[in-house]
This record gives C-alpha cells, structure tokens and sequence, in this order.
C-alpha cells in the first residue's frame, strides 16, 4: 500500500479536483482493492489494475454525487488570454504567485469545459505520464480507441481555447463599437 | 483553412484514418513504412497538418495546467492505519453477516437435499412400475393377435375328409 498510495493519490486529486474528498476514496480504492484481490488476475501489471479501481472508483463518485461542471460568470479577458498563450508558448510557468494563479484558473476554465473523460484521458497522458497500452488496460479500452480519443481531446480542448480567445477578443472590441454609436 | 477562420473558430477535422497514426507520429512512436505514409499524408493535407499542430499545443497547454494545479494532496500519516482498520472491519462485518446467515443455509441445504431424495425416489419408482406395466400389455397384444389370426392347432384339419367335414359343418351352421 505504501509504493503505491502516493500515485493513488495523485490520481484520484487530477480527476476529482476536490482535495476535500481524496482522502476518502483513496481509502475505498484500497479496501476495494483488497477485498477483489482474488478477482485479480495478473494478465495486466497489479499496478495498472489498482489505477484502473481508482478511476474507477472516481467516476463512480463524481457520478453518484452528480457533480456538475463549474459555471464562470466571466468569461476569460483579453489580457488574460494573451498572457495564457505566451505561458504555454513559453512552457514555463510564472515565478510571480498571482501571475500563475490567474494562468491555473483560466486553465482550470478551459479543462471544465471538456468531457469528463477527455479531461481525464489527456491529463493522464500528459500530466501523469502513462503510455497509452496503460491508459487501454486501465480504462478497457483497445489501444487504437485510446489513441483516436486521445487526438480527437485534443482537438476540443484546443477547439475550447480558441472560442475563449475569440470571446476574449470580442468583447474587447465591444466597448470601441458602443462608443462609435 | 487560413489563419483567420481558424481565429474565427471554425473547427477543421483530421482525416479519420489519420488520426490513430497522427496521435502516434506526435509521441515518436510510428513504425518507419507508417512514419513516411503519414508524412507523405501530411505534405498534402493541410486538415492533418493543422490538427497535428494543435495536438501538439494541447500537449503544451494540458502539460501547463498540470504544472499549475499545484502539488498533489499527500497521504496523512495514519493513512494506512485507517485503511487497515477499515479493512478489518469490513472482513468483521462479512463474516458476521455469513453467520448471521449460516443456520438458514444449513436448513435450506438440507431441506433441498431431502427433497432431492424423495424426488430421485418418486421417479425409480414411477419407470419401475411403468416398466412392468409396458412388458404385460406386449404380451396380452401378442395373445390377442395370436387369438385373431393364427387358426387354433387343435381345430387344424389333419386330413382332406377333415377339410370336406369343417366346410360341410360350416354350411349346415350357417343355415
């Protein structure tokens, strides 16, 4: 339990968001674990089976408890978006707390906009660095299903962002068109 | 699609049977026959160029937010205590739970194998009794068409005369 309760950890906080209710699922995704250990059988890596009890056992929650995605009553700024882009371009976050604050919150905008599942699938890959044989053993998926869903949420993600910068872009505009009339 | 329109939101999909390829060509992994199709594939298709440039921007942005979300929340001190605990007491409660059980099992095993008994019993008896019923209804069918159609030894005539006296016989009966 204790090799693995760290990345159990990670898991559970990159698809729930919720650091209040880790800790209890991370505690149902051992019990679980232990309690179907005679189901296991070791045709994938144990490691690979409990991360697949794990997302599991989180989708499981947020659709039990019906959580539904966050609404922003704003939409991102056109500052914000410019900022955003060159932090991406860029590759590296801001030093300044505030700065990378702002940058977290409209990420965390375009994210909550995706499917629960491309969410998951894209932060895996990229955040959590599991190979896509990984991400099929854990989510029952063939491998070329994980790879058309992987290309494809990517386009919507990058389909949001766009839309958010052409708000952001729009609206900046706005207040120039009232005051010509 | 130009710069412009893509500025305007439009959405331009990748070729579908690209796209498994393209998810691969963008980690490095395509084998070398699937790496020069792909390429020769994306020199003339701008659909496939465009989508596998915002792939690889995706992969910047869902990098980026991972970096911001700042550190995991770790495991408390007792958390494999808690979780020891809890399994415990979840073996407690399933083992409690069979023996709450355990009585009503037993009387229902029993019960199912008396009646399995009793029910191997009624059908031994039923093909027993239906066995010796079958062999005595061959034999009275086999009387009967004895009676019916095979003449009886003992009126059997031994000699002409007897033949010229049955007919004789017969007719006088007849009148």
């Amino acid at each position: 339990m204790r090799r693995h309760q760290q990345r159990v950890f990670r898991l559970v906080g990159r698809i729930l968001r919720r650091p209040e209710d880790v800790e209890d699922i991370a505690q149902q995704v051992f019990l679980k674990t232990y309690l179907s250990l005679g189901k296991f059988d070791q045709r994938a890596a144990f490691s690979t089976w409990l991360y697949r009890i794990t997302v599991n056992e989180c989708w499981d929650f947020l659709r039990k408890k019906k959580i539904r995605p966050l609404v922003y009553e704003s939409d991102l700024s056109e500052e914000q978006v410019s900022r955003l882009d060159g932090i991406v371009s860029a590759e590296r976050p801001p030093e300044n707390p505030s700065e990378r604050a702002e940058a977290r919150d409209a990420l965390e905008r375009i994210l909550e906009k995706l499917p629960q599942q491309d969410r998951d699938l894209l932060m895996l890959k990229e955040v959590e660095g599991f190979s896509v044989q990984e991400l099929a053993e854990m989510l029952g998926l063939n491998v070329n299903t994980v790879k058309v869903r992987l290309f494809r949420a990517r386009g919507k993600i990058m389909d949001v962002y766009r839309r958010e910068k052409l708000r952001s872009k729009q609206r900046g505009l706005a207040p120039t068109t009232t005051e010509r009339k | 699609m130009s710069e412009a329109d893509r500025e305007k939101g439009y959405i331009e999909r990748a070729c579908a049977e690209y796209e498994m390829l393209l998810e691969d060509y963008l980690a490095g992994g395509l084998g070398d026959a699937d790496a020069q199709r792909t390429t020769a594939h994306l020199k003339t298709c701008a659909a496939c160029r465009a989508a596998l440039d915002e792939a690889a921007s995706s992969a910047r942005l869902v990098k980026m937010a991972g970096i911001l979300a700042g550190a995991a929340v770790e495991p408390g001190p007792g958390f494999s205590r808690v979780v020891m605990a809890r399994i415990r007491s979840a073996e407690q409660h399933s083992a409690r739970e069979a023996g709450l059980w355990r009585p009503f099992v037993s009387l229902a095993w029993r019960f199912a194998a008396t009646a399995a008994l009793a029910l191997a019993f009624l059908v031994t008896y039923s093909t027993v009794r239906h066995g010796q019923a079958g062999g005595n209804n061959t034999v009275a069918i086999e009387t009967e068409t004895h009676d019916l159609f095979s003449p009886d030894p003992a009126q059997q005539p031994a000699s002409r005369d007897d033949v010229l006296m049955m007919v004789v016989g017969n007719e006088h009966g007849k009148n």
